[in-house]
């Protein structure tokens, strides 16, 4: 291992950027990756940093059980993320449409048929510290030695 | 102005302080044990009364499925929610979750179904469908025709002159097969979910 792709690994597992979007969710998920950044939890000292601007981020949070009006924009947004990049589903609704997915709804889950997703989050909602557990599992199976991995 | 400066850089360069700058230990990501989990099995025997199924809101989360010689809840992540209804729903106690069965026989809570037989006679044609189908007449009663004519009087319900007539609704178990096999939509199968508590004896809080 080079010493460049060294440094790049030592420095992105203490600085992952992470952007989260709602693709039509109930709210309470929203409120778990809030609970993430308030000091009982404290996702920074895990050197994880919310930006919500997907051309910073490395780390793509998807809430929700995709909506129709998410259609093309979602993929929109996860093109803009630079590579290496990693999406993570939060909740069951990502994953199933939980609740929601009954009869005669107009929803569309689940979303990795939608865009490629690294991790999923079971739960309605999640604990916060799961959410963190997926990110931080995120960092090590997909952005350790990216460089070397993906000529 | 020299000593306000002595004091401060003094009061940043405690060695307590730098030790903690610079060996500081993120918090373990740990859940509390007393937590509400996905329910687990806890080693009981299910009888296949499905009333964890019945009492599951979330759709698709809760599956009875054959393991072995038997049957066991499956739960399937990404759909449930973890409400804990199954857990305390369940007669047998086969799942678990948190302290849900411990604080349920601590302030003696239930949840017990009852089920009731709606028919409705202007629809019914008496055609004894629902009499044949019903899984717990077949045990009662394993000579019924498919008439629904039973001469047994343990059965659910049966056809008598060309009326239907419900025996023992208390027999019933809610499986719903009699509704799935009525050609005209006329017999109702309610399921009804009670919670109860035992009362609190005196002087215990």
């Amino acid at each position: 291992m080079s010493l460049l792709q060294r440094i790049k690994n030592k420095v992105r597992a203490r600085s992952i950027h992470v952007a989260y979007v709602d693709v039509g969710s109930c709210n309470g998920c929203d409120i778990e990756v809030l609970a993430c950044l308030a000091p009982r939890y404290d996702i920074e000292q895990y050197g994880i940093y919310v930006h919500n601007n997907p051309r910073e981020a490395d780390v793509l949070l998807v809430i929700g059980a995709y909506t129709p009006g998410w259609e093309e924009k979602l993929a929109m947004v996860w093109e803009k993320i630079p590579s290496p990049k990693a999406a993570i589903a939060i909740g069951n609704c990502p994953i199933s449409g939980c609740l929601f997915n009954r009869r005669e709804t107009f929803i569309d889950p689940p979303v990795r048929k939608h865009i490629p997703i690294a991790a999923e989050v079971p739960g309605c909602p999640p604990r916060p510290t799961e959410i963190l557990q997926a990110i931080l599992s995120v960092r090590d199976s997909v952005f350790f030695n990216w460089e070397a991995e993906h000529p | 102005m020299a000593s306000s400066l002595f004091w401060y850089v003094r009061e940043f360069f405690r060695a307590e302080w730098i030790r903690k700058f610079l060996f500081a230990r993120t918090a373990p990501l740990v859940t509390p044990p007393h937590f509400r989990g996905f329910p687990e099995p806890t080693g009981r025997t299910c009888q296949h009364a499905l009333f964890c199924m019945m009492a599951c809101p979330a759709p698709g989360a809760i599956e009875v499925v054959h393991a072995g010689d038997g049957w066991m809840p499956k739960i399937h992540k990404g759909h449930c929610i973890r409400c804990g209804l199954c857990v305390e729903a369940c007669p047998n106690g086969v799942l678990k979750s948190g302290r849900i069965l411990e604080t349920m026989e601590r302030e003696g809570t239930s949840l017990i179904f009852s089920f009731r037989i709606a028919i409705d006679l202007e629809l019914c044609t008496g055609c004894g469908n629902c009499c044949t189908a019903c899984p717990v007449n077949k045990e009662a009663d394993a000579q019924m025709g498919a008439g629904g004519h039973s001469s047994n009087d343990e059965v659910i319900m049966r056809v008598q002159d060309g009326d239907i007539v419900v025996i023992h609704e208390d027999k019933c178990t809610g499986c719903k097969t009699c509704e799935a096999s009525c050609p005209n939509g006329a017999i109702r199968i309610a399921r009804i979910l009670e919670g109860s508590q035992e009362p609190v004896p005196e002087g215990v809080q």
